[in-house]
């Protein structure tokens, strides 16, 4: 990336502050305007086990780059308040204020999400397919399971990750707003969760 | 004999066949979300789902008060603000306003100090604590299957402690699961146990208004057939119970209407109001209704507009008010997602009076300014005062709205 490239690329973050700013009516973004710059130095101790950019390398912690803000602001109050558990994320919730929070989920949000992990065999992909529908995972994720609101970004996020959480939701163990996905996973067979969590984690 | 005797093994043969085949088939397919249950195939691409809940309140600033319209003569100041997804009011016997909350999970205290209007945080991480009611000193708090409470709470508002549990073995189903409290004039806690979904058939333990006695004994219903109440009110002369009801979703734009309630008649009796079967009292279910007639259930005291959503009621039982508002009934409207144009984001007020029909009149709006909204008007309180509280659980924030002639 030339010199110029950077530039652009650093311009972006605050042409979106200033789109937040003008488009403050009937924008669910809360406080005050969320500070990208600031949510970059804050999510340096979170790059240790999130990866560089939110790009997680490690199969059982989650990409936050390109979730969308509201997600992980949301994720945040609940590990901070306890709704939902995590040995590792709780501790390092419980500090955060208000401000930490937007600027970290304004951050990530603004990261380009990452790659696919892997490929799946077209038997797995057409079942995989198949149970999205049935299940109705686009309902709320939208089609490209790209998320929106306080929806996450389900594609390509990690096959390990996307398992255990499909797993709690089913044993009632993984906290979230409103119950949604505690009733989605409900019905779905531990064989069916395999396949689904190994078809989305496909997904670009 | 025997004829007959081979008959009937033959039957019943067929009939455990048959039986196996019907459940083989019936693997009920899955439900999709609560809120897209019920909508018909037709809508498979409507744009329409709920507006997605802000996780900061709006800062003081940016919140335009001045967009508020009302009568003349009356005027909105912001009160409070900071609130995360403020919901219902209740105030101590000491001037604390306890303020409740839903998907944030928090109950709030609102102090005074030196007329600043303080916001603490006394609970958090409860599961859609939406309902609040004062009694004695106790803070009785309401989410989902428990009722809580918290004794003396308003000389501990630093380190209010663990709560006491009133009652935990009221459903735990999240739709509709959110509750509304109140003390009746019975003394009696009242709360809503709201249908498990859109439109579902509720098992016998939901879609009902409730009452227990305040250490939890003496669970019994008060209403049946109710979709979603999560807002009621005792008329100040009659001491009868009014409640606002919401409508099911994905029936159109314009149908059906959400309503207004009122429980009557005998001691005892436990009316029922519709729910599945008939919806704003002349409407049946296109599934639910076959072999029903709206006839068999109560109607709605007042129609009030499809996807309205109506929350808070309060009766109008204050002084400051010109005196044609004595007893009138505020109804906030939360606004609707379920209509291509957006309807509601709204309080109105109707006045009951014997023998004549029920008058529903506007009484603020501005929250909807075009398509977009910056707010949504969820609980009316009146304050000791004769001013009117009003909580918006999208900005976060608590109006007062005063009169001077």
């Amino acid at each position: 990336m030339g010199p110029g490239a950077r530039e652009r690329m650093r311009a972006i973050p605050s042409v979106l502050l200033l789109l937040g700013v003008l488009v403050t009516m009937g924008t669910p973004t809360g406080g005050r305007a969320a500070d990208i710059d600031a949510g970059r130095r804050k999510a340096e101790v979170c790059a240790a086990c999130h990866g560089p950019d939110g790009r997680s390398t490690n199969p059982a912690i989650p990409s936050l780059a390109g979730q969308p803000t509201l997600y992980t602001h949301w994720q945040l109050i609940l590990f901070r308040d306890g709704r939902r558990k995590d040995p590792q994320m709780t501790p390092v919730a419980a500090p955060l204020s208000e401000a930490d929070i937007e600027d970290l989920a304004a951050y990530f949000a603004a990261r380009p999400p990452a790659p696919p992990r892997g490929t799946v065999d077209p038997a797995t992909a057409e079942a995989g397919r198949r149970l999205v529908g049935v299940h109705h995972c686009d309902s709320c994720h939208r089609p490209r399971l790209d998320g929106q609101n306080q929806i996450p970004r389900i594609a390509a996020q990690h096959y390990e990750y996307l398992l255990n959480q499909l797993r709690g939701f089913k044993a009632q163990t993984r906290g979230e707003l409103e119950g949604t996905m505690t009733s989605a996973a409900r019905p779905l067979s531990d064989e069916e969760i395999e396949i689904v969590a190994r078809y989305i984690a496909s997904l670009p | 004999m025997r004829f007959w005797h081979r008959c009937s093994i033959l039957l019943l043969v067929a009939s455990a066949l048959g039986f196996y085949a019907t459940s083989q088939a019936q693997q009920a397919p899955p439900p999709p979300p609560s809120w897209q249950q019920g909508r018909p195939p037709a809508l498979g691409d409507s744009p329409l789902a709920p507006h997605a809940q802000p996780p900061a309140p709006l800062p003081a600033e940016r919140i335009p008060v001045d967009k508020i319209k009302l009568p003349p003569g009356f005027k909105a100041q912001l009160w409070a603000s900071g609130i995360s997804n403020a919901r219902a009011m209740t105030l101590g016997s000491k001037g604390t306003l306890f303020v409740s909350s839903r998907v944030a999970g928090n109950v709030y205290a609102v102090v005074d100090r030196a007329g600043k209007h303080e916001v603490k945080v006394i609970a958090k991480g409860l599961t859609q604590p939406n309902g609040v009611a004062f009694k004695d000193g106790t803070l009785y708090v309401a989410a989902i299957s428990r009722i809580l409470k918290y004794e003396g709470i308003e000389d501990k508002l630093d380190d209010p402690g663990e709560p006491k549990v009133v009652i935990d073995t009221l459903p735990k189903d999240l739709p509709h699961g959110w509750k509304y409290l109140a003390f009746g004039p019975d003394g009696k806690l009242y709360f809503n146990i709201g249908a498990p979904g859109n439109i579902v058939l509720p098992p016998e333990t939901h879609a009902n208004i409730s009452r227990i006695n305040p250490d939890g004994t003496g669970f019994e219903y008060v209403a049946r057939g109710v979709r979603n109440s999560v807002g009621f009110d005792w008329h100040p002369v009659t001491k009868e119970l009014y409640f606002a009801n919401h409508g099911r979703d994905w029936l159109g734009d314009d149908v059906p209407n959400d309503t207004l309630h009122h429980v009557g008649g005998r001691p005892g009796f436990v009316p029922h109001f519709g729910y599945p079967f008939c919806h704003q009292g002349d409407i049946l279910d296109p599934d639910f209704g076959r072999g029903h007639s709206c006839s068999e259930f109560n109607n709605p005291l007042l129609k009030l507009g499809p996807h309205v959503a109506p929350i808070g009621v309060a009766f109008y039982n204050g002084n400051m008010f010109p005196a044609e508002y004595k007893n009138r009934l505020f109804i906030a409207q939360r606004g609707s997602w379920n209509r291509t144009q957006k309807s509601g984001f709204r309080v109105m007020m109707v006045s009951l009076a014997m023998g004549q029909p029920p008058q529903y009149e506007l009484f603020a709006e501005g929250w909807l300014q075009g398509d977009q909204f910056w707010g949504r008007p969820v609980y009316p309180y009146v304050m000791p005062d004769g001013s009117l509280l009003v909580s918006d659980d999208y900005a976060g924030a608590i109006f007062r709205i005063t009169y001077q002639r």
